[in-house]
């Protein structure tokens, strides 16, 4: 069972670290406070007998190497390739969650943050030494680097289920003033940032991974550089309009004709009539057949029946 | 005489068949128009926002026109079977009135549906949508039509934005005024609601993984509709204008032949 007997957090007593374990004797206790046989508590093993530890304590005491001297993992933070549209917002990015990295490197008291800094600053950033000078979310404006999402390195092994993703600045609800917490805030600026891990054991880094590449956040543009007129003209208006106009310009031009035409027609008539364009129209009468009468004298003999014709010139028809 | 008796009848019938489709053609752009105004789908106070509600304009003249053409067409009938110069003279004027109404509609209901881009619904969205400080009482109605439409649109299409939910993300916009872009990269909606119309899984939603946001855009549902409408506006009354022109030249010719 790998699961520690030790309590998750160290415990701060005064100006040294110690780690609480009933398996360290008295007489190792109270050897160098900060000598690494503390360090080689964290690689306790179990099964290993009171006596076994002591003569391992005995045996592998040796100069401790500078605090800020951590193991350099190979590992490189990255945004996750995954076409997420939230993976990279104006204020929050995401990373790739590390699994497996740590283990080996820490213990389950150990605790791993995030290191965000300014990518020109990255360089210049140098591991706090201890919990207590860790820089915080609010130091970010000032320090130009802050640390966060502290947590415990049991939750980045192999084994342990979790979402596949860390969400750096999503929390809103955190950076009150003056609080000790360690803040996920929303970065107030596009950056570009990089990020590291690093694990910290009750006094001190223990490991670190590489930084990332720089990550540039979301600028957002102003709606008013939207253009919404149409791209193109349609060619469903042209045509339409196009032969709508013609059809109703015929119709027009076909009724225009036929009351000019009319209207030319009567004025002509009520002319002299000897005009061209006049045009009489005749109305018929019935005439009805005359009845035979008496021949008067003068008048010339025709065929019986047919009554007497004076020759006479015709007269002019009733005008219309 | 006989051959042009025949000619007579055969214009009468072809006159009275053209009435006839004019007739039932008049009535389905009546319904179709009434079907449009009605808006089913509920985009009306989008349009309503661009302050150019032009092919709601053209529907309303489709409605009358229609209503028109189908007296009209009655007026036709009876004139062209009674063989009355008056009854026809009447029905040329009025038509030729109606004629002039409808073309006026269908060039306005095919110029507009041009207008109907995506850029213009999308600098709309973002600048009205949850919109916070209103000028006016205008500007107030138009906000919130366009946010309620927009929160119906979201959540019965299950779509985000107009194009994704990266709109949200590539440009500012009076929501992100009054929520932060950390809790909120685009609005609730875009979210994957259970039952009880909560998101299922916020973080993943916040993230965009894939199944806990909508990652396609409104624009199809929005253009859908109002190109049907468009469309249906302008075309139909082109095809009937087509045949009423016909019929008109027709009865132009049959009146003229009328004797006194």
């Amino acid at each position: 069972m790998g699961a520690s007997p030790f309590p998750l957090r160290c415990r701060l007593t005064g100006s040294s670290v110690v780690v609480i374990s009933r398996a360290l004797t008295p007489q190792a206790r109270a050897l160098h406070p900060h000598s690494p046989f503390q360090r080689l508590g964290s690689g306790f093993q179990r099964g290993s007998s009171r006596g076994g530890w002591d003569q391992r304590v005995t045996r592998e005491v040796q100069p401790a190497p500078l605090p800020a001297g951590s193991a350099l993992l190979p590992y490189v933070p990255r945004v996750p390739p995954a076409a997420l549209p939230g993976k990279l917002t104006a204020t929050t990015f995401a990373l790739e969650r590390p699994c497996c990295v740590f283990d080996g490197h820490a213990n389950a008291s150990d605790t791993v943050w995030l290191v965000v800094a300014f990518a020109n600053a990255s360089a210049a950033f140098r591991n706090p030494p201890s919990q207590a000078s860790v820089p915080l979310y609010e130091q970010l404006p000032t320090a130009h680097s802050y640390m966060t999402l502290e947590t415990a390195a049991a939750a980045y092994a192999c084994l342990a289920p979790s979402p596949a993703f860390l969400r750096v600045g999503g929390d809103t609800a955190c950076g009150g003033q003056g609080s000790r917490d360690p803040c996920n805030g929303p970065l107030p600026s596009p950056g570009p940032y990089r990020v590291k891990f690093l694990v910290m054991g009750c006094h001190g880094p223990k490991a670190e991974t590489r930084w990332s590449d720089p990550i540039l956040l979301r600028t957002a543009g102003s709606p008013s550089t939207i253009d919404p007129a149409p791209v193109r003209c349609g060619s469903d208006v042209v045509v339409i309009a196009s032969i709508l106009a013609s059809l109703g310009a015929v119709l027009a031009a076909v009724v225009l004709g036929a009351a000019g035409a009319a209207a030319w027609g009567s004025l002509c008539r009520q002319g002299s009539g000897t005009s061209a364009f006049a045009r009489s129209s005749y109305r018929t009468h019935h005439i009805p057949p005359a009845l035979p009468q008496p021949l008067p004298p003068g008048c010339t003999c025709s065929p019986p029946g047919l009554g007497c014709f004076v020759p006479r010139p015709p007269g002019p028809c009733p005008a219309e | 005489m006989a051959k042009s008796n025949d000619g007579v009848r055969i214009l009468q019938g072809l006159l009275v068949l053209g009435n006839v489709v004019i007739g039932m053609c008049g009535i389905a752009l009546t319904a179709e128009c009434i079907f449009f105004v009605s808006d089913p789908h509920g985009l009306y106070p989008l349009l309503e926002a661009t302050e150019n509600d032009d092919i709601y304009a053209a529907a309303w003249i489709g409605i009358f026109v229609g209503f028109a053409l189908f007296a009209l067409s009655i007026l036709g009938i009876v004139g062209v079977i009674k063989s009355s110069r008056t009854l026809l003279l009447v029905y040329i004027i009025l038509m030729l009135i109606t004629y002039a109404f409808e073309m006026a509609s269908c060039i306005t209901a095919a110029t507009h549906q041009d207008f109907l881009t995506p850029n213009l619904f999308l600098k709309q969205m973002l600048e009205r949508y949850q919109k916070s400080e209103t000028e006016n009482n205008n500007d107030k109605w138009m906000t919130e039509g366009v946010t309620k439409t927009w929160n119906k649109l979201m959540l019965q299409n299950q779509c985000c934005g107009v194009r994704g939910p990266s709109d949200w993300q590539e440009y500012t916009s009076a929501f992100r005024a009054t929520h932060n872009d950390a809790d909120f990269p685009w609005p609730r909606n875009c979210c994957v609601m259970d039952a009880q119309g909560s998101p299922v899984n916020l973080d993943g939603c916040k993230l965009g993984v894939p199944g806990y946001y909508n990652s396609n855009g409104c624009y199809d549902a929005i253009s859908g509709p109002m190109n049907t409408h468009a469309w249906g506006v302008a075309w139909f009354g082109f095809a009937i204008l087509c045949w009423t022109f016909c019929v008109l030249l027709g009865t132009m010719f049959y009146w003229s032949r009328i004797e006194y």
